[in-house]
C-alpha cells in the first residue's frame, strides 16, 4: 500500500514537470529569472548607457536625494510631488525615447512604482527600471 | 448507512478536495508571475526557486486533483495533496510568526482579502477532508 | 561536583528566567486617510512582557516616504511604548503598503527582527486616463479621447475643461455611467512642438472645487528625424490637484 502510494506519487510528480517546462518555455521572455521585476522592464547600467541619447533618465528618489546628486541629465519625478513634476518631465519626452527610472538601490520600490504610473497614467511605452539603481550606477561610473 | 450511500458521500468529498486543488492550480497557471511574487513574499526562497516553483506547483496541484477525482493514481495524488496542504499551512503560520503580512496566494487572487484565521480555517478543513479520505483508503486496504 | 551541578541548574534557571519579550498589539495597521490628508500615521504599541530590558538596535522604514519615531532606546520589563510611523502621502494613490523593520537585542531570533506593516488606502478623487496625450510634429491633428471617472466618495455632478493654450480645443461628453465623462481634445496646429495642459474643473466640493490636469503635447519628431528648430516651451505649471 505504502509502496504503491509512493510509486504513484512519484509518477504524478514527474508528470507535472512536463507542462511546467512547457509553461516555462512559453513564458521565458515574460518572467525575470533573476529578480522579481519582469525581465522586459529591467535594464542594466550598461544597457541603459548604450542607449545614449535615446534614453531619458528619471530619478524617482525624494527631492533631497536628487538635490544632493543624480545621474547627469536625469529628471526628478517622485510620487511626493507627482502632480507637479509630471508636467515638467513630459515636455522632455518624445516618441521613441526609452525612459529609464531609478531609485537608490536594488531593494527600493520607488522606481518600480513611478515606472508603473508612467505606463498606466501617462500611457508611455518603453519604460524601464534600472537594475541596482543609483548605487549600481555609482559603482560603474 | 448502506455502503452505497457512504460510497457516494466519499465520492463527493473526493470531488470537493480534487476540485479545490484543480481550481487553485488553474488560477495560478494563468498568472505564474503573480504566484512567483506571492511565493517570494514569504522571503524563504531565492527568487529563481520561487519562479520554478510557481511554474511547477500549480501543475502538480492540477494533476493530483485530477487523480483524486478520476481515481487514477488515487493514492499518490491524495498523498501529495495532503503533503502540499501541510506545507501551505506551515508556511502560513511561519509567515505570521515572523510578522509578515502577506497573501498566501494559495487561491490566486480569490484569497487576497482573507485574513489569517479564515485562511487557516479553510486550509485546516481541506486537510481534515484529505485525512478522512486517507483513513478510508487505508481502512479499505486492511479489511 | 556539587557546585558544578548547582551552576548547571542555576544557569538553566537563569536562561529560562531571563527572558526578553516585546509583545506587539498589532503587526499590521490599516489606515484610511481622508481625501486631501497629507500624512497617515500608525501607532504600533508594544509592551515588554519579559523579565529583562529590551534595547532597540534599529528601526528602519522601507521607503523614504515613511519616517519613524521609536521614542525610547530601552524598554524595561513591564514598560509600554509605541513606534510611530508617519507615511507622507504626497501624490500617491491607491493601496500603499510600507513596512518598518525593527531590530532588538532579544536573544530569541524569531523575536529579534519584527516587521511592522502600515497599509494605507489612498482614495483618488478622480481617475483621468490617460493623463497625457500627444501628437507628433506634423501628424494629422486628429481628436483624442480622455476618460474621466469620479470615485464614489467624490460626488461631482459636472466637469468643465479649460485649455491653457489656444492651440488645443476640447469638448466634454457624459460617459456611460453617472460620474463618468469623456473629453475629446484636438490640436489646431501640429507643426511646432509645444506642451500645454487641460484643466479639468469639477463642481465638488462646492466651496473649493477640485481641479485636475491633463498634459497635452506636440512632441518633437522622433530621434533620427531632423531636429525641430523651435525650442519646446515648458508645460504649464497647472499640474495636480488644486483647491
Amino acid at each position: 500500500m505504502k509502496l504503491r502510494a509512493v510509486r504513484e506519487g512519484l509518477l504524478l510528480i514527474a508528470l507535472a514537470c512536463l507542462p511546467a517546462i512547457g509553461e516555462g518555455i512559453y513564458f521565458r521572455d515574460k518572467i525575470s529569472w533573476q529578480s522579481p521585476i519582469p525581465a522586459s522592464e529591467l535594464v542594466t547600467v550598461d544597457q541603459a548607457r548604450a542607449l545614449g541619447d535615446g534614453a531619458i533618465w528619471v530619478d524617482a528618489r525624494p527631492d533631497e536625494e536628487f538635490a544632493r546628486d543624480h545621474i547627469p541629465g536625469a529628471f526628478s519625478l517622485n510620487e511626493d510631488r507627482w502632480n507637479e513634476l509630471l508636467p515638467q518631465f513630459l515636455p522632455n519626452w518624445s516618441p521613441g525615447k526609452k525612459v529609464v527610472v531609478y531609485c537608490s538601490a536594488e531593494s527600493c520600490n520607488a522606481a518600480r512604482e513611478v515606472a508603473k504610473r508612467l505606463r498606466d497614467e501617462a500611457q508611455l511605452t518603453d519604460v524601464f527600471v534600472l537594475q541596482g539603481g543609483w548605487e549600481e550606477w555609482l559603482k560603474k561610473k | 448507512m448502506t455502503s452505497k450511500t457512504s460510497n457516494i458521500i466519499w465520492r463527493i468529498v473526493d470531488l470537493i478536495v480534487g476540485g479545490i486543488f484543480i481550481y487553485a492550480g488553474v488560477i495560478k497557471v494563468l498568472d505564474p508571475v503573480q504566484f512567483a511574487n506571492d511565493i517570494d513574499n514569504y522571503k524563504m526562497l531565492p527568487w529563481f526557486v520561487s519562479v520554478c516553483l510557481a511554474l511547477y506547483l500549480p501543475w502538480l496541484e492540477i494533476f493530483c486533483g485530477l487523480a483524486v477525482i478520476f481515481q487514477f493514481l488515487y493514492r499518490g495524488g491524495l498523498s501529495i495533496l495532503t503533503a502540499l496542504l501541510a506545507v501551505f499551512i506551515g508556511a502560513t503560520i511561519f509567515a505570521k510568526m515572523r510578522g509578515l503580512d502577506i497573501t498566501c496566494g494559495c487561491f490566486g487572487h480569490a484569497s487576497k482579502n482573507w485574513n489569517f484565521s479564515t485562511h487557516l480555517l479553510v486550509d485546516l478543513l481541506i486537510l481534515l477532508a484529505a485525512l478522512a479520505l486517507f483513513s478510508r483508503v487505508w481502512g479499505a486496504e486492511k479489511s | 561536583m556539587k557546585t558544578s551541578i548547582l551552576t548547571f541548574t542555576l544557569s538553566i534557571f537563569l536562561c529560562v528566567a531571563a527572558r526578553a519579550e516585546l509583545k506587539w498589539e498589532q503587526n499590521t495597521i490599516d489606515l484610511h486617510p481622508a481625501m486631501g490628508d497629507k500624512t497617515a500615521v500608525a501607532h504600533f504599541k508594544y509592551q515588554n512582557s519579559g523579565t529583562t530590558p529590551v534595547h532597540f538596535k534599529s528601526v528602519r522604514a522601507s521607503c523614504g516616504c515613511t519616517t519613524t519615531q521609536s521614542q525610547k532606546e530601552v524598554v524595561n520589563p513591564g514598560e509600554k511604548g509605541e513606534i510611530v510611523a508617519t507615511f507622507n502621502i504626497g501624490d500617491r494613490t491607491g493601496q500603499q503598503v510600507k513596512t518598518v523593520t525593527v531590530q532588538t537585542d532579544d536573544p530569541n531570533p524569531s523575536q529579534a527582527t519584527i516587521v511592522l506593516t502600515l497599509k494605507a488606502m489612498i482614495a483618488q478623487a478622480m481617475e483621468v486616463k490617460p493623463a497625457f496625450v500627444y501628437w507628433q510634429s506634423g501628424e494629422e491633428p486628429k481628436a483624442k479621447k480622455i476618460w474621466v471617472k469620479a470615485s464614489k466618495d467624490f460626488p461631482a455632478k459636472n466637469i468643465t475643461v479649460k485649455s491653457n493654450s489656444p492651440n488645443f480645443e476640447s469638448k466634454v461628453e457624459p460617459g456611460s455611467g453617472s460620474g463618468e465623462w469623456t473629453i475629446e481634445v484636438m490640436p489646431k496646429d501640429t507643426s511646432h512642438p509645444m506642451g500645454s495642459a487641460l484643466v479639468v474643473q469639477s463642481d465638488y466640493p462646492k466651496d473649493a472645487p477640485k481641479s485636475f490636469s491633463v498634459n497635452v503635447q506636440i512632441t518633437p519628431p522622433p530621434p533620427g528625424a531632423p531636429a525641430a528648430p523651435v525650442a519646446i516651451p515648458s508645460a504649464s505649471p497647472a499640474g495636480g490637484v488644486k483647491h
